[in-house]
C-alpha cells in the first residue's frame, strides 16, 4: 500500500531553516532561567557591576567563536586561535608601548596580522587537503614559537590606557553596554546573515555537508574554506585587541592560554555540528555567553572554582548529543523533506 | 594532481618541522664564554621550571652576575612549558655534559629525585633552587624566603591597608601549587590568631591566568559587596586584582596585596589599586645560587652565616635541613618599585 505523500511545495523560504532555532532557544531560556537564579541567590548578579564586566569576559570567545562557527560548519576546525591570539596581543602590546601608536592602527595591525596566519592555516588546509586538526596544530606550535620568540623572555609592561574603549572600566562603555561586546554582536549579525542569506554562505553549509556533492555542484570549495581561516583569523587579531584592552598593564605570556579550547566548546554548545555542515553564530554567542555566567555564577555563589569545568563539560556533552539526536531522523527523513540548517 | 602531492608533501614536511621545532629548547648562550672560557673555571647548570618567563630570567641575571664576579661558568636552560618530562631531558643533557654543579626548580619533585641521584653518583654536586625537592639528594636548597614569612608579610601589608579588620578574600593559581597551598595555610593561621576583625571568606583558583584572575575577582567584588581586600598569591594573579578594583572603581574602598613582580605593580602601586607587592630580590636568588653552585664544586662548607656580597652580607645556612636562605621576604611599594628592573 502505498501512501502518496504530497511534496512541499518548492516554495521560497521553506528551504532555509527557521531564523531562530530549537537549540538557540533553548540556550535563551537556560540563560535567562540561570540569570535570575542567580539574582536571587547572589547578592549582586544581577547588576552593572556584574554583568557588565561578565560581557567585556565574553566578546573575545564570542568573536573568536564567529569565525570558528564559519569554519565548523565547512567541516574543519582551527585550534590555532589560542596561539594566533598570542602573537597578534603581544605585536599590538608592543606597538602601544614602544610606538605608542592610536587605537585605530593597533586594531588594524592585530586584525591584519591575525589575517596573515589565518591564510597560512587556510591555504594549507585548502590546497594541502590535510585535515584541518592535524595542520592548525601544527600551526599551533609555530605561532606560539613565534609569540614567545617576541615576547623575547620578558613580560610587555606599561601597556597605556589606549584600548581603553574597549577595556573594563567606564570609558568602554556606551550606553552602560561595552563596546567589545557591541562590537562583537554587529559582526555576529553580519556574519548570521552571510550566513544564511549569501552564496558564500550556503557554500559553507554545502561544503561542510558534502564537501565532494559541493564539488561537482560547482562550488569553489577551496576558496571558500580559505576564507574561513581567513575570517577566523582576523576576528582573533580583534579578539586580541579585547584581551589586550581587558586585561593588565603587564602583558605575559599566558595569553591565549587554552583559548581555542574556550571557543570550540562555545561553539558546540551553541548547536553547531562538530562534524560540519550545520551551526549559527548566534548560538556561538549564546553559547560563549552561557560559559561565562556559568564560571561567574560559581564564584560568585562561593562554589569551588573547578565546578564551573565540570559545568562546561557536561554543556558540551549534551550539546553534541542532542546534536546526535537531531542528526539520526535527519538521515532517516526523504531527501525532499531534509532542509539545509 | 600532482600539484596537490607536492602541496600534501609541502604540508606534511612544515608539519614535522613544527613538530620538531616544539621538541628543541632554545639554548641560552652560557654567561662566561662557554665552551672557550678558562678550562679551571667551575661549571654551575641552572635548570628552572620554564625559562622565557621574567622571574627566572631575573634570575639569571644574578646568576650571569656572579659568574663574571667569581670566574664561574654560568648555564641557563629550562623547558617552554612547565613540565616535568621535557625538564628531566635538560638534566639528563647537563649531566651528559658533565657539569660540575646542577641546579634544579623541579616541576615535580618526585620524579626529579631519582634524575638528582643519577647525577650525583657520577661526582655531580647537586642543589636545589627556588623549589625544592626534599627527599632527593639534594646537598643545599637555596631558599628565596620562608612560608612564614611570606604569608605573614601578606597578611600584615594587606591589613594594614584595610585597617586592621575587615573580610577578604584570596585568588590563588595552581589548586595544587605546594608553595602558594603553604602560604594560603599561614595566611589563614595567622590572620585567625593576629586580626580577630579579620576573615578570609573565599579562596578561588585561576590557574596562571592573569585574564581568569581579573574576572574571578571581579566576581569575588560582587559575590561579597562588604568585601574590602583581595590578596593575588602570584605573579600573574597579583596584577589581575588590582586591575579589577581599579576597573570596579573601588580604588580605596578594596585594597590589594599579591606576589607580583616589581615592573607588573608598578601601575597599580601607583595608583593605589594595590597596596604593597611582597617578593624578595630575584636576582640576588639568581646570585647567591650561583654563589653556593661554586662552593659546592670547590668542596667548601657553608657557615651558618655566610657573607656572599655587598647585598648579601649573612646568609643563614641551617644544615639540618640543608638550606639557604635568603632572606626576609621584600615588601615593595610605590617608594622602592623603580629600584627593580624586572
Amino acid at each position: 500500500m502505498t501512501v502518496v505523500e504530497e511534496r512541499p511545495p518548492p516554495a521560497r523560504g521553506r528551504v532555509l531553516a527557521p531564523a531562530v532555532s530549537g537549540q538557540e532557544l533553548v540556550l535563551v531560556g537556560v540563560i535567562a532561567v540561570l540569570w535570575v537564579l542567580l539574582a536571587f541567590t547572589t547578592p549582586a548578579f544581577l547588576t552593572a557591576g556584574s554583568i557588565q564586566p561578565l560581557l567585556v569576559e565574553v566578546a573575545p570567545v564570542a568573536v573568536m567563536g564567529v569565525g570558528m562557527t564559519l569554519v565548523i560548519i565547512s567541516a574543519g576546525i582551527d585550534v590555532s586561535v589560542g596561539a594566533t591570539m598570542m602573537v597578534c596581543g603581544v605585536i599590538t602590546a608592543k606597538l602601544l608601548v614602544d610606538a605608542d601608536v592610536p587605537l585605530l592602527l593597533a586594531l588594524v595591525v592585530a586584525v591584519a596580522v591575525g589575517a596573515v596566519l589565518g591564510t597560512l592555516n587556510g591555504v594549507l588546509i585548502a590546497y594541502g587537503r590535510v585535515h584541518a586538526i592535524i595542520i592548525t596544530f601544527g600551526t599551533a606550535n609555530l605561532f606560539l614559537f613565534l609569540g614567545l620568540q617576541i615576547f623575547g623572555s620578558q613580560t610587555v609592561n606599561g601597556i597605556p590606557g589606549t584600548l581603553a574603549f574597549f577595556g573594563r572600566g567606564a570609558e568602554g562603555r556606551f550606553l552602560g553596554i561595552p563596546h567589545s561586546f557591541l562590537l562583537t554582536v554587529a559582526i555576529a549579525a553580519v556574519a548570521w546573515w552571510y550566513l544564511r542569506h549569501s552564496v558564500g554562505g550556503r557554500h559553507l553549509y554545502a561544503i561542510g555537508g558534502n564537501a565532494v556533492a559541493a564539488r561537482l555542484a560547482g562550488v569553489r570549495v577551496q576558496r571558500r574554506v580559505l576564507l574561513a581561516y581567513v575570517i577566523t583569523g582576523a576576528l582573533v587579531g580583534l579578539a586580541a585587541v579585547f584581551t589586550v584592552a581587558k586585561g593588565t598593564s603587564t602583558l605575559d605570556q599566558s595569553i591565549g592560554t587554552g583559548r581555542e579550547l574556550a571557543v570550540i566548546a562555545a561553539t558546540v554548545i551553541g548547536g553547531t555540528s562538530i562534524v560540519g555542515g550545520r551551526g549559527s553564530v548566534l548560538g556561538t554567542v549564546l553559547g560563549a555567553l552561557l560559559v561565562q555566567t556559568v564560571s561567574s555564577g560559581v564564584t560568585q555563589l562561593n562554589w569551588p572554582s573547578q565546578l564551573s569545568d565540570l559545568f562546561v563539560g557536561i554543556f558540551v556533552i549534551v550539546a553534541v548529543g542532542a546534536d546526535l539526536i537531531r542528526q539520526r531522523p535527519f538521515n532517516r527523513r526523504p531527501l525532499n523533506r531534509r532542509r539545509a540548517r | 594532481m600532482r600539484a596537490r602531492r607536492v602541496t600534501a608533501a609541502l604540508a606534511t614536511c612544515l608539519v614535522a618541522a613544527l613538530a620538531l621545532s616544539a621538541c628543541t629548547t632554545k639554548n641560552d648562550e652560557p654567561a662566561a664564554g662557554g665552551s672557550g672560557g678558562a678550562p679551571k673555571a667551575r661549571t654551575v647548570a641552572f635548570v628552572p621550571k620554564l625559562q622565557g618567563i621574567p622571574y627566572f630570567e631575573a634570575m639569571n641575571t644574578g646568576g650571569k652576575k656572579a659568574a663574571a664576579e667569581l670566574g664561574l661558568n654560568w648555564l641557563y636552560q629550562g623547558p617552554t612549558q612547565a613540565d616535568a618530562a621535557a625538564q628531566t631531558q635538560i638534566v639528563r643533557s647537563y649531566i651528559q655534559q658533565g657539569v660540575d654543579v646542577l641546579v634544579v626548580a623541579p616541576n615535580d619533585p618526585n620524579s626529579m629525585a631519582p634524575v638528582l641521584a643519577e647525577a650525583a653518583g657520577k661526582g655531580i654536586k647537586v642543589m636545589t633552587s627556588d623549589t625544592d625537592a626534599p627527599s632527593s639528594v639534594r646537598e643545599a636548597f637555596v631558599n628565596q624566603a620562608t612560608a612564614d614569612g611570606i604569608g605573614k608579610g601578606l597578611t600584615d601589608s594587606l591589613l594594614t591597608a584595610m585597617g586592621g579588620a575587615g573580610k577578604y578574600a584570596i585568588v590563588s593559581c595552581g589548586e595544587t601549587a605546594e608553595n602558594l597551598n603553604s602560604w594560603i595555610a599561614v595566611q589563614k593561621a595567622y590572620t585567625a590568631e593576629k586580626y580577630p576583625g579579620a576573615q578570609i571568606v573565599d579562596i578561588v583558583y585561576a590557574g596562571e591566568d592573569q585574564a581568569k584572575a581579573t574576572q574571578m575577582a571581579t566576581d569575588l567584588m560582587n559575590a561579597h559587596p562588604d568585601l574590602t581586600g583581595l590578596v593575588g598569591e602570584c605573579t600573574s594573579s597579583a596584577p589581575g586584582v588590582a586591575q579589577a578594583v581599579k576597573d570596579a572603581g573601588k580604588i580605596g574602598k578594596v585594597f590589594t596585596v599579591g606576589l607580583g613582580t616589581p615592573q607588573s605593580m608598578k601601575a597599580y602601586l601607583a595608583d593605589g589599586s594595590s597596596s604593597a607587592s611582597i617578593l624578595w630580590d630575584v636576582e640576588q636568588l639568581g646570585y647567591l645560587t650561583a654563589w653556593a653552585g661554586l662552593q659546592l664544586a670547590d668542596g667548601k662548607a657553608f657557615q651558618a652565616s655566610n657573607n656572599v656580597n655587598a647585598q648579601l652580607p649573612a646568609v643563614k645556612w641551617d644544615s639540618a635541613s640543608k638550606m639557604l636562605l635568603l632572606g626576609d621576604p621584600l615588601v615593595i611599594s610605590k617608594d622602592n618599585v623603580d629600584k627593580f628592573n624586572y
